[in-house]
């Protein structure tokens, strides 16, 4: 039991790294142009689908948690989405009057925006529980 | 909810890493359990309850407020 645990969360971890390792050199090829459009949508499309298997490792992981670990996860995906939302609703309006810092607050920095809340939402329910 | 968790390990003389590989969940985990922040499921009450070879009622019971 204790194994399968460990190898779910290195599981999910891994695919991480994958994802990182291939999101950063697709975002820089389709920065600068270098395929033609069909082959930038395929290039866009690669770090999606290894996103999609990062987080279906990663709910694979939760699944094996215990309890208490399940609902700190589940606090800190609650946490992170709300404020993300609250993110994307501020940015929105702002818009609307033309302040909006797309150098700061662009489509390429909202994921970073995203899991930082996650990490606030985990610290705050980690502490709440004192798990 | 008040616990009697740390009163049952005391009698069996185990330490919270002892009860908790016992019942299959992690030591922090345990550690919010006993200190009442986090409320657990009725499978691990259970569980918790088998292996002190008590009942889920001594080892959990409801705060004045709650009764």
């Amino acid at each position: 039991m204790e194994q399968s645990k460990k190898i779910a969360h290195q599981n999910s971890i891994i695919f991480a790294l994958i994802h990182g390792a291939i999101y950063v050199p697709a975002a820089w090829l389709l920065k600068h142009r270098i395929f033609e459009q069909p082959v930038s949508i395929i290039i866009a499309i690669v770090p999606i689908i290894t996103f999609a298997i990062f987080v279906y490792k990663l709910i694979k992981s939760y699944a094996v948690m215990d309890e208490v670990k399940q609902r700190v996860q589940f606090e800190a995906v609650v946490i992170g989405f709300a404020l993300t939302v609250m993110l994307v609703m501020l940015l929105f309006l702002l818009s609307l009057c033309d302040l909006s810092s797309q150098g700061w607050f662009g489509y390429a920095q909202l994921p970073g925006y995203c899991w930082l809340f996650y990490f606030v939402g985990w610290f705050i329910s980690k502490r709440k529980y004192g798990a | 909810m008040k616990n009697t968790i740390k009163v049952e390990r005391a009698k069996k003389n185990w330490t919270q890493a002892d009860l908790a590989k016992n019942i299959g969940i992690s030591r922090q985990g345990l550690n919010s359990i006993e200190t009442g922040k986090f409320i657990p499921s009725t499978v691990l009450a259970l569980r918790m309850a088998k292996v002190f070879d008590t009942t889920v009622e001594i080892l959990f019971q409801l705060d004045d407020e709650e009764a």
